[in-house]
């Protein structure tokens, strides 16, 4: 980024009206009037289609009528965050969405990092190519699809996994319908979805571990397992962290799309996610103003998560997204 | 996922072979070897379970529907037929579907990409004056956004529900894709487009005819990520699409898979148009099946480029 920097500010200088050091901010703004009208087309898409939406969520302090609009409804204060905490449907809504994604975080997260480690134990290149593409396949199926494959799997109509255990004796089990192993199921469909896709970022990061640290420690007399202990773990321990934070701030989803796609009125109980919930009551129930304040509450939590998970980082592991 | 977790656990504790990139020194001992075996043999397993969903389904598309029903269908067809194909191929608001999804995921990754790229280009300029808060303008919206119902609010005001550009327009720059492509280009040699500023070439001259031939293993890598997600997307045609004319396949799939869901069936709940209710299983998992064969037309082509996409994207980012 630094010699970025100088190699940039030289290149500058020979651009006619550059003048050397720095000049004012207007000249540079004449000089790369064309990189700014580049930049016009994807402003105008954030200010239109990320920031004015921000803008909206005020109606989350409001009785929002469509027909009056945010500039003509009524302002309410926070009576829809009042109703949100007294809401026992919300408070089972902001549960599940938790403990979903608190088993997400800890069945899923250490997974690829340890399945990255043992996939750069192959030595067989052919081999190691092969099951890549393999585990990589899954992360680019829609999750209506892969909702398909499971429902197909796990049927108790003609689904392989029931006349596997009708034979010993057990079920069928009604797998989508039970509100005990639907958040199991929930868990299983992500991981056999991304677990392998999550390896790709493990893997280039130890890709990029100067290979002499090896050397050194082989030389030291560190084996195998303590090369990877002292070497390739620390080498992959940024992007773990950084992976970490970036999780953290999606809390939480809890994988709206996915559970849109495999719950159904039976196990709303303990499958309903914020996300879920948001869409159903908003769109579902058209109560714009109350589920516009459960979805602010969602953003502002992912928010100061993200914030304050780099935070910490920052200060105790030196290490940090910004 | 459990395979994954045991595996893990059941490394032997003193694996000391020598690295792969390394030259092998020492003759490998038993418990080198056996932990080397047991890896093959996990991934030969972790690889089986990835597959047999896919397989598991394609066989379901070929066999009889008595077959497929008693559950004795793995992962070869039993009483090949292609009848379901024909129906599905034949049933016209599934072809209707896949037209608009091809239709989204052309226009939309292509104007993703120019938006992308117009987008990364100046921010990748270091002395551009206001650059770090222009970023922050885009990583802010990573970081917060508006939810679900401003959103739909927003459409609704702007007249774009029930459109064509529904369907792709929230989504025409994905932040993440741009920084991508922004770390790559401030990795290509300065000294390029030095020369072609010399000669009088403009930025927008020197983006198109010199930068991005250089960038093409990103580009197909963010390519690739925005039609995914454009084929893959559900979530706008069902918020924003009530017209059939305009339905994209992942909403007429989902609908179809949700009508022949155990629930649907027990309780007979949920309002699901009643041609679907009597979708039989073979025909849903044919329909699965076709709308899955582009992605993997394409998969192997762009797989080389996305691992060293990412593999930049991530070392750099």
């Amino acid at each position: 980024m630094k010699h970025d920097n100088a190699a940039g500010a030289v290149a500058r200088t020979a651009a006619p009206g550059a003048k050397a050091g720095g000049s004012s901010a207007l000249k540079k703004i004449r000089r790369d009037y064309d990189l700014y009208l580049m930049l016009v087309p994807g402003i105008i898409f954030l200010l239109v289609f990320k920031y004015t939406p921000m803008y909206g969520l005020i109606i989350a302090f409001q009785d929002f009528s469509i027909f009056r609009g945010i500039s003509g409804s009524e302002w309410v204060g926070l009576k829809h965050f009042e109703k949100l905490v007294h809401n026992d449907q919300f408070l089972q809504v902001l549960t599940n969405t938790v403990l979903i994604s608190l088993y997400k975080l800890i069945f899923l997260f250490p997974a690829p990092i340890v399945l990255a480690i043992l996939m750069n134990e192959l030595r067989v290149m052919v081999f190691k190519r092969t099951v890549q593409s393999i585990v990589y396949l899954p992360h680019f199926i829609s999750w209506v699809i892969v909702g398909g494959l499971f429902v197909n799997i796990l049927s108790v109509n003609g689904g392989i996994v029931n006349t596997i255990l009708g034979k010993f004796g057990i079920g069928p089990i009604p797998f989508f319908l039970d509100q005990g192993i639907f958040r199991s199921l929930i868990v299983f469909t992500e991981g056999w979805k991304e677990i392998g896709w999550g390896t790709i970022v493990y893997l280039a990061a130890i890709t990029s571990i100067d290979p002499q640290l090896y050397e050194a420690a082989r030389m030291d007399g560190a084996n195998r397992f303590r090369q990877m202990l002292h070497v390739t773990l620390p080498g992959m321990a940024s992007t773990i962290v950084l992976m970490l934070i970036l999780r953290l701030g999606h809390m939480l989803e809890a994988g709206t799309e996915q559970i849109l796609v495999l719950y159904n009125p039976v196990v709303y109980n303990v499958a309903d996610v914020i996300g879920t919930y948001v869409y159903r009551i908003g769109l579902g129930a058209s109560d714009y103003s109350f589920s516009t304040a459960v979805g602010l509450f969602e953003s502002v939590v992912g928010f100061a998560l993200v914030v304050s998970g780099n935070a910490f980082c920052k200060k105790f592991l030196g290490r940090s997204i910004w | 996922m459990a395979q994954t977790t045991t595996a893990g656990s059941n490394r032997p504790a003193q694996p000391t072979k020598a690295r792969p990139q390394a030259p092998r020194r020492i003759k490998e001992s038993f418990g080198e070897r056996l932990f080397s075996a047991a890896n093959y043999v996990f991934f030969v397993l972790l690889g089986a379970a990835t597959l047999f969903p896919f397989l598991n389904v394609i066989a379901k598309s070929f066999s009889g529907e008595a077959a497929v029903v008693s559950g004795i269908v793995t992962v070869y067809p039993i009483d090949f037929q292609i009848g379901t194909y024909k129906l599905v191929l034949g049933n016209s608001q599934f072809i209707n579907s896949f037209k608009v999804t091809i239709l989204v995921t052309v226009v939309g990754t292509l104007s993703s990409l120019l938006l992308t790229v117009l987008s990364a280009y100046p921010l990748s300029k270091p002395d551009l004056f206001a650059r770090k808060s222009l970023l922050l303008l885009f990583v802010f919206t990573m970081l917060f956004n508006g939810g679900i119902i401003p959103t739909y609010l927003l459409m609704q005001n702007l007249g774009l529900v029930n459109t064509f550009y529904s369907l792709f327009i929230t989504g025409l720059i994905s932040v993440f894709n741009m920084l991508i492509v922004k770390n790559y280009f401030e990795s290509l040699p300065e000294s390029l487009e030095e020369s072609a500023k010399l000669d009088g070439a403009s930025n927008l001259r020197v983006l198109f005819s010199i930068v991005l031939p250089l960038s093409l293993p990103v580009l197909a890598t963010i390519g690739l990520f925005y039609a995914v997600t454009l084929w893959n997307g559900y979530f706008n045609g069902m918020i924003y699409i009530t017209d059939p004319e305009l339905k994209p396949l992942q909403l007429y799939l989902k609908e179809l898979v949700a009508s022949t869901n155990d629930v649907m069936k027990m309780s007979g709940m949920i309002d699901v148009n009643s041609d679907l209710n009597q979708t039989p299983e073979a025909v849903q998992a044919a329909s699965i099946v076709t709308a899955t064969v582009p992605i993997l037309c394409v998969y192997p082509f762009l797989q080389k480029y996305f691992v060293k996409g990412v593999l930049v994207g991530s070392v750099k980012g």
